[in-house]
């Protein structure tokens, strides 16, 4: 019986091992990045804030692109939305930070709905298409009406007199805000995981399987693909609120159909089967260029290094960087369990 | 029971199915037929995938054809398809779940509905694992799992018994042949070994180029000459 009992009680630690190894990344790059302000340099916060903001949209295009099998390349014009919607409350209202990024992340969650529309009837290659188109007619939108600024009208926005964003209430300091972006950061993590473990995430998962199982198992495949469009902007436009607020104004010109593109690829090549795929796509994203400023290469170098990246997932990584890392560190954590 | 009267499917100038009168009482019918008879259409017309251009399919006194696909899911309509649909990121559990998903169960029920039916087609020792990593009688038995799972009607098993070893085919079988009495559904087969028809199905249609060729007792509709001639290859009977 004392056998048993010990093999029962080893098996609980390996359980509770697991349970522990599970939280153990998240925890660790958490604490990584809460520590980052700490090194002082204003540049690099900056570029940080930036990451963890654009990582809330990897986060969206990796959940579409992951559960439903759908292409967007017009993420940064989402963000753009959430952006404007957000500095126009902002400008005219001054309400509390948190109430207009909420609006901001609602009005995207519309427009991805829109987006949606398309996509019951298309996908890959012909939607990607149709989300291009999108996000090009955003941007010269965009360029007409510009991002308020604290100017009159319904557009706000004047060309001399500029207003800065006023920023939450807790988070003035560029420090403060840096780390209420990662908050919201852990909070949309939060939002997809609670999606994907629950009734929502399953549906998406045989939708994505065959469309005609999906509906054979009762699922209403119309509205379970128009609610994942409508998270997916939802986490983009909460994210162009924050840029806004990182920002505290919006250029027009921040928002070309490029980076939509850009962002999506580098979703693919982070590694959208895996959570922390988002955070390597933003690293990517924002870091990369600038530690080739740094450098003192031009960041336009690393696009040659993206296409390079996006060719070398495409054949070899489907899973993408992420998955290559948690394959490398599963086999480790095997090769440590049978040393043990 | 399930009525069905002059049910004609058209794919541009293919008739798929020809006028079909039929009334399928028994639990569990067989449906059988060569390559291209119409048997899959005919699951796809009861599934809402395919539109007949006319005829009606009552079942237990409701007219199918006005509800959405997945409202008749919802109303009791189950089905597997010839390549097994389960997805792969999802446990065998969630697998199951997920057609109770759409349906208001209070979630102890639902619970003791999933593990029933997972011991039923003897799954219950991988219910929390990924199906990705399950063999494919496994994965085929997932998908009847979630077929039968909750109060199902109608359950539909397009060629369930596909690729499988003889001993595989067995353990399919025993299953078949319990689903009335677990979940009290009738059950549409659709299966080319005609030995599993006969040892599951009650009663049996035969199809040919969309027409009805038979309907009836599984043993008299298999010794059925016109059954032989279209079903079995044989040409001409003297």
């Amino acid at each position: 019986m004392k056998n048993y009992g010990e093999k029962y009680g080893h098996f609980e630690m390996n359980q509770i091992s697991g349970q522990w190894r599970r939280w153990l990344a998240p925890i660790i790059i958490l604490i990584v990045a809460l520590s980052i302000p700490a090194m002082g340099s204003a540049l690099w916060l900056k570029v940080f804030t930036s990451v963890a903001i654009y990582t809330i949209t990897a986060l969206g295009i990796s959940l579409l692109y992951r559960r439903l099998g759908q292409v967007s390349l017009a993420h940064v014009a989402l963000m753009g939305c959430g952006g404007w919607v957000t500095l126009r409350l902002s400008h005219a209202f001054h309400l509390p930070f948190e109430f207009q990024l909420f609006a901001g992340g609602v009005f995207t969650a519309i427009v991805g709905m829109v987006l949606a529309y398309p996509a019951l009837r298309m996908r890959g290659l012909y939607l990607a298409l149709v989300t291009l188109m999108a996000a090009g007619g955003f941007s010269i939108l965009i360029g007409i009406i510009q991002f308020p600024n604290g100017g009159d009208g319904f557009a706000g926005y004047a060309i001399t007199a500029i207003t800065h964003m006023e920023r939450p209430y807790l988070a003035q300091s560029d420090e403060a805000f840096f780390v209420y972006c990662i908050m919201i950061a852990v909070l949309a993590y939060a939002l997809v995981y609670a999606h994907e473990h629950a009734k929502p995430g399953r549906a998406w998962a045989l939708i994505r399987r065959s469309e005609a199982s999906a509906m054979a198992a009762g699922i209403n495949v119309t509205f379970y693909k128009v609610w994942g469009f409508a998270l997916s902007g939802f986490l983009a436009g909460i994210a162009g609120g924050l840029l806004a607020g990182s920002l505290q104004f919006l250029d027009a010109r921040s928002f070309p159909v490029g980076e939509s593109v850009m962002i999506f690829a580098l979703t693919v090549v982070g590694g959208a089967w895996h959570w922390f795929g988002a955070i390597i796509a933003a690293l990517l994203f924002r870091l990369m260029p600038a530690l080739l400023n740094d450098w003192g290469v031009s960041g336009d170098a690393a696009f040659i290094f993206f296409g390079a990246a996006l060719m070398h997932a495409l054949a070899t990584a489907p899973k993408g960087i992420a998955g290559q890392i948690a394959g490398l560190a599963s086999r480790l954590m095997k090769s440590g369990d049978r040393h043990d | 029971m399930i009525s069905i009267d002059k049910l004609t499917v058209k794919f541009g100038g293919v008739t798929a199915l020809d006028a079909v009168c039929v009334d399928l009482h028994a639990t569990v019918c067989g449906i059988i037929g060569p390559n291209g008879a119409g048997k899959t259409t005919f699951l796809n017309v009861m599934s809402g995938f395919n539109t007949p251009v006319e005829g009606s399919i009552t079942v237990f006194n409701q007219p199918l054809l006005k509800m959405r696909p997945h409202e008749r899911a919802r109303w009791g309509l189950r089905r597997s398809f010839q390549q097994e649909q389960v997805a792969d990121e999802l446990t065998v559990f969630e697998n199951v779940a997920v057609i109770l998903d759409a349906l208001r169960i209070d979630r102890a029920d639902r619970h003791a509905m999933i593990d029933a039916a997972l011991e039923f087609v003897h799954l219950s020792d991988l219910r929390n694992h990924k199906t990705e990593n399950l063999s494919s009688l496994e994965r085929r038995m997932t998908e009847i799992a979630r077929c039968i799972v909750g109060q199902p009607r109608i359950v539909m098993l397009d060629e369930p018994g596909a690729g499988f070893s003889q001993t595989e085919v067995e353990r399919l079988r025993d299953v078949l042949i319990g689903i009335y009495d677990f979940s009290g559904a009738m059950t549409l087969l659709i299966d080319h070994d005609v030995d599993l028809i006969r040892a599951t199905c009650v009663e049996t249609m035969v199809l040919d180029f969309g027409s009805l060729v038979i309907n009836g007792k599984t043993e008299d509709v298999l010794e059925d000459e016109r059954v032989r001639r279209v079903y079995l290859g044989v040409e001409e009977l003297e």
